[in-house]
């Protein structure tokens, strides 16, 4: 059950902390 | 996959199944058809069908694209209204798996619009059959989450809702990324690319579909007893759907709703313009998208954010902070504006937004502690109707009251002024509607059944 519960979550984070960090990669240059 | 596998008795959790399996379920399905605020990376593309790297007079026009946005938001509160009723009987997994195919196929429905350069195909792809997916999926967790956390329905609902605003994030630069890998010679990469995000996002979906379980009828998490005196403002009868709508305060928190959406909605649409006119030759293009980027990035936290803080400050004082605060903010904005202040503007805008994302994320355990468990998700539904309304009266507000104020002589720069005191007056509303909640009559209550 543990296994299931973080490769489930890590199915969501993964993507997620990919879009974070393109948007801040993004956001960025409203301060640069 | 049998249909079986998809019914609410195949879907009960057995006695030793972890509840934080769940949102992550859900988030699956949110960060999908979250995709559709990222729409208009597509916007530019889509003109440029026939030309390719021009727009030719037989291509469509930016207006004529810019409807299937429109479409789809509008059928996603109409298909959440609609079919809100049928999700609660067929329970998340039979629904979860209805809004993949929906929202999946409607892109390859698309992808066949544009390879015949079909805008009707198009519209009824994306626009419709994607916008019921929209509207499917984004009810379809919420009721099971709340049985689930009826200890923290503020930040379970949260989580998933919060996927909704992730899935813009990460669909912007996939879309960007499939376009110009799929680019070439004699296409601009938008036909494979609709085909391929239709089969990723209902693969995608699917992993919540499978995950997704319901608890027992009578579980309740470990060591957690159901408070006795929950408070003024929270019911333990239930409120069955067709009942809910004839109550005052199913349509007061439609008014809530409508207004903080209203509020927050006009503000995202015309963020990047916006910005450019108040800094003028300060703030360049590009900063101008890393402010829309920073407001998503607040939009998304601030609906797992204000959802669990609404768990310990109650429903009503947190929509009572987003009034308050969204009020005193939207008041400071024109002076940030006049003293040059980029920094203090951005900030009052994240904040705003935050709150706007919060709104969306609160509004589901704000109707459970109103109407009980037993129909939250089909009541959910309904209120979404509120969205549809926002999404064309705060944009529409927004730029009229621009253009009017430009028309009038007034400089670009100040031009939004007045509208940020329209926007306070919005906000007004939805504060008086929130000070009118009072618990819902008993006259309405049914028989325990959840």
């Amino acid at each position: 059950m543990r296994t299931r519960l973080v490769m489930l979550w890590l199915s969501v984070g993964i993507p997620l902390a990919w879009g974070i960090y393109k948007t801040l990669q993004n956001a960025m240059k409203l301060f640069g | 996959m049998t249909t079986s596998f998809l019914d609410r008795e195949n879907t009960v959790a057995p006695v030793e199944f972890n509840r934080f399996l769940v949102p992550p379920a859900a988030l699956a399905v949110h960060l999908c058809i979250g995709q559709a605020y990222a729409f208009s990376t597509f916007n530019l593309p889509l003109t440029k069908l026939i030309g390719i790297t021009h727009q030719d007079p037989a291509d469509w026009v930016a207006t004529d694209v810019g409807w299937t946005f429109s479409i789809a938001i509008a059928i996603l509160g109409l298909s959440a209204a609609v079919f809100g009723r049928w999700v609660e009987r067929v329970g998340p997994r039979k629904s979860m798996f209805t809004a993949a195919l929906c929202f999946g196929g409607g892109f390859i429905v698309a992808a066949v619009g544009l390879h015949f350069h079909q805008l009707w195909l198009l519209y009824l792809g994306y626009g419709v059959l994607g916008g019921c997916g929209l509207g499917i999926g984004y009810i379809s967790p919420v009721s099971t989450l709340i049985k689930w956390f009826p200890d923290r329905p503020g930040m379970a609902t949260g989580m998933a809702i919060m996927g909704f605003g992730g899935g813009a994030l990460i669909a912007a630069p996939l879309s960007l990324a499939l376009m110009d890998h799929f680019k070439s010679a004699t296409s601009n990469g938008v036909v494979e690319t609709f085909v391929t995000m239709g089969v990723i996002y209902f693969m995608y979906m699917m992993i919540g579909v499978v995950s997704i379980r319901v608890p027992a009828r009578d579980w309740k998490p470990d060591g957690w007893t159901p408070p006795a005196n929950p408070g003024h403002m929270v019911t333990q009868a239930n409120v069955v759907v067709n009942q809910a709508w004839r109550t005052p305060q199913f349509w007061l928190l439609w008014g809530v709703l409508c207004m903080n959406v209203s509020a927050g909605i006009g503000v995202l649409g015309q963020a990047s313009p916006m910005i450019q006119e108040v800094f003028s030759g300060r703030v360049s293009a590009a900063g101008a998208a890393g402010f829309v980027g920073l407001l998503s990035l607040f939009n998304m936290g601030g609906r797992f954010f204000w959802a669990s803080i609404s768990d310990y400050l109650g429903r009503r004082n947190t929509y009572l902070v987003f009034f308050l605060l969204g009020i005193a903010l939207y008041c400071t904005v024109p002076a940030t504006g006049h003293l040059g202040s980029t920094a203090l503007f951005v900030a009052a805008f994240a904040i705003i937004i935050s709150m706007y994302g919060g709104g969306f994320a609160t509004i589901p355990a704000y109707l459970r502690d109103m109407f009980g468990t037993l129909n939250v998700g089909a009541i959910h539904g309904r209120i979404l109707t509120a969205w549809a309304v926002a999404g064309v009266l705060g944009p529409q507000l927004f730029t009229y009251l621009r253009k009017f104020q430009i028309d009038h002589g007034v400089p670009k720069a100040q031009a939004y002024s007045i509208t940020m005191y329209i926007m306070c007056g919005l906000l007004l509303i939805g504060l008086l509607c929130n000070l009118a909640m009072r618990p819902v009559s008993t006259r309405f209550h049914v028989e325990d059944r959840a």
